[in-house]
């Protein structure tokens, strides 16, 4: 058992090669270069709305004219109900039962490698991957946004105006708390992903899980089903674009995805260890 | 295979605790232990309200609103269910008023000699002298207004209040991590009223309402409950009382328009026909008044015209005031004629085909009885 333990790669380099092994399929490229196209055309279209007299459209639309750093917060906002579960969803299914369906999921559960420090790896490498998409939309954003709409600094909905980094900042919150959101979708996943070995399964029981929570949480019949529901978290995530920053909102959407990072990854823990070869 | 068993158990335990913390955050915020505070009089607690002096202060006041009335579009701080309005006073007049609503927001700012009323969704600001936007307190505001002892008017009002009502100090409670006394004003049994009880935690340092639940016959939840959530006393930051309009916002200053002798004329009459009256006293208060129907026409006709003037046209040009009746409440008839009721969980309005409106937290048929002394 000792020698096994001596004889384990270590943990930055097999963390290393698992993001090469995602970063160099074609699709991750494609997919991602895709992903670059929402804020632009998110853009372009806000673009032609603010031409016309009055305000572009509800909530944060209306506050974008000669505030380009709003741009970004919307679009991921825009793309947090649907677009931004089937990336995750789209990572984790790769991960575990991808790997499955090319049979190299066997070699790498026989390989002197624990089954948990597999889960760990793939797990990091959806999460990494997550962060790059969200990111990368924000950065777009960001750009296209000053590009088309100019920043002086951020309107926000209260309607003080933020400074430039104060601004910045913000962002920088929206995709950190964005990001989370997303992990707690793609855990869900990693879960279906170490029951099955067929890649669409997991793509199409995420979403139809998003969409459904989703559907309950316009029943105000449920109110007491919806503190339970991550979709329903995801209203509350406005907050970010109001100032003084309320805080209060944001933290339970985070605990909530958090929750379900640790259900969702247990489950996959489960499965895993049991899973014969 | 011992191994694997460890990671079962270990997984188990965090789909367990996953789930336990969901559970956790769904559960409404416990009060915690009510604290222990002096005993206080009834009396003494309502005249150090009276007497208190304004603080600065900022926070987040709750809303929850039980009080099935229909919706109203773009303020969900009226409508049924639960909504937040954050708060920030300096305690000498400059007010800054956020009201957070689904993607919206409207905010109001007073800076001391401007105040500013902010609206996301239409990207627009509304702009008035300092002061302009409260409006006058009848009543109780008069009363502190005249230069007498502040004592003796309390003790008046106190009187008042207790000719009415059972004042009592039902225990202490604990309101956005504040000891707070709760004051609790019970009808006398003679009273008609829908109304059980009004609760009013009573901060035991400052001595302001913290938070006021009004309770209905037959039900336990409230039918309003306004409190604050999360409350910051001391000095504020200044930032927080200026407000520049942001750079795309229309700005508009509706003194500009004044209305005209004609106008004012109009509304008088309208006022002087409709001649308020209160009937009962107490909690049984029904304010009555006869809105002639043609000078409300002839009121909204000039109101129409005036819209169609200026650059935009008004939101309220023509309202169907008949229509609106009909949907929300349902008609009743009897020997003082016929008419619309309209009842919420706190009492309910009344109003006759005629024009003739009764208002109060009562019964449907103390209002029925008022109807009919309306002259």
């Amino acid at each position: 058992m000792t020698a096994l333990v001596a004889a384990r790669a270590p943990l930055g380099r097999q963390l290393r090669s698992e993001l090469r092994w995602i970063l160099r399929r074609p699709r991750t490229v494609i997919g991602l270069a895709s992903l670059c196209l929402v804020p632009i055309l998110a853009g372009v279209g806000l673009w032609f709305a603010t031409d016309g007299d009055g305000p572009a459209g509800p909530g944060l639309a209306a506050i974008i004219a000669g505030n380009g750093l709003v741009l970004p917060v919307f679009t991921l906002f825009l793309a947090l109900p649907l677009l931004l579960p089937l990336v995750g969803a789209i990572w984790a299914a790769d991960g575990l039962a991808g790997e499955a369906q090319h049979g190299t999921l066997r070699g790498l559960l026989l390989s002197p490698v624990g089954r948990i420090r597999l889960l760990a790896i793939k797990s990091f490498g959806v999460a990494i991957m997550s962060l790059v998409a969200v990111t990368l939309i924000a950065v777009v954003g960001v750009i296209t946004g000053v590009v088309l709409f100019g920043g002086e600094g951020m309107l926000t909905l209260s309607g003080s105006t933020l400074s430039f980094g104060e601004g910045l900042g913000r962002i920088a919150l929206t995709i950190a708390l964005v990001t989370v959101q997303v992990w707690g979708v793609a855990a869900i996943a990693m879960a279906i992903s170490a029951c099955t070995e067929h890649p669409l399964v997991v793509m199409a029981a995420t979403m139809a899980g998003v969409i459904v929570f989703a559907v309950l949480g316009l029943f105000s019949a449920l109110d007491w089903l919806h503190p339970y529901l991550i979709t329903s978290a995801w209203e509350g995530m406005i907050d970010v674009m109001r100032d003084p920053l309320p805080t209060e909102q944001l933290w339970r959407g985070t605990v909530v995805a958090g929750c379900y990072v640790l259900i969702g990854l247990s489950l996959a823990a489960m499965r895993l260890a049991t899973k014969d070869n | 295979m011992d191994r694997r068993r460890v990671t079962v158990v270990a997984a188990a335990v965090g789909v367990v605790a996953g789930a336990t913390g969901l559970g956790v955050l769904a559960m409404p915020a416990g009060a915690g232990p009510a604290p222990v505070l002096p005993d206080v009089s009834a009396e003494a607690l309502v005249e150090s309200v009276l007497n208190a002096k304004p603080a600065a202060f900022g926070g987040s006041v709750a809303v929850n609103n039980d009080l099935g009335i229909p919706a109203l579009a773009g303020v969900p701080q009226l409508s049924d269910g639960a909504s937040t309005v954050r708060m920030w006073s300096d305690g000498t007049g400059k007010v800054r008023v956020q009201l957070p609503g689904g993607d919206s927001e409207r905010t109001f700012v007073d800076d001391g000699q401007t105040a500013w009323l902010w609206d996301s969704a239409a990207q627009t600001v509304v702009k008035k002298p300092h002061g302009s936007f409260e409006e006058h307190q009848p009543g109780l505001g008069d009363q502190q207004a005249a230069p007498t002892d502040p004592v003796t008017v309390s003790r008046q009002v106190v009187a008042a209040i207790q000719q009415y009502s059972d004042v009592t100090v039902d225990g202490t409670a604990r309101v956005a991590n504040r000891p707070a006394y709760e004051l609790v004003l019970t009808p006398k049994p003679t009273e008609k009223t829908v109304l059980r009880e009004v609760r009013i935690a009573v901060d035991s340092e400052l001595r302001v309402p913290l938070r006021m639940a009004v309770l209905t016959n037959g039900t336990d939840a409230p039918a309003v409950q306004v409190g604050f959530s999360e409350l910051n006393v001391g000095p504020q930051d200044a930032s927080l009382f200026a407000f520049a309009p942001p750079a795309g916002a229309k700005v508009t200053e509706p003194d500009v328009e004044e209305p005209t002798a004609d106008d004012k004329a109009a509304a008088e009459k309208a006022l002087t026909e409709a001649k308020p009256q209160v009937i009962g006293e107490g909690w049984d208060v029904v304010v009555a008044a006869r809105t002639p129907q043609e000078a409300l026409a002839d009121l909204a006709e000039r109101q129409e015209q005036r819209a169609e003037r200026g650059p935009q046209r008004g939101e309220g040009g023509d309202v169907d005031v008949a229509g609106l009746l009909k949907q929300l409440g349902k008609p009743v008839s009897g020997t003082w004629g016929s008419g619309t009721l309209i009842t919420t969980r706190v009492g309910g309005v009344l109003v006759a085909d005629d024009g003739r409106v009764v208002a109060g937290a009562v019964p449907e048929q103390v209002l029925l009885d008022a109807i009919g002394q309306v002259k």
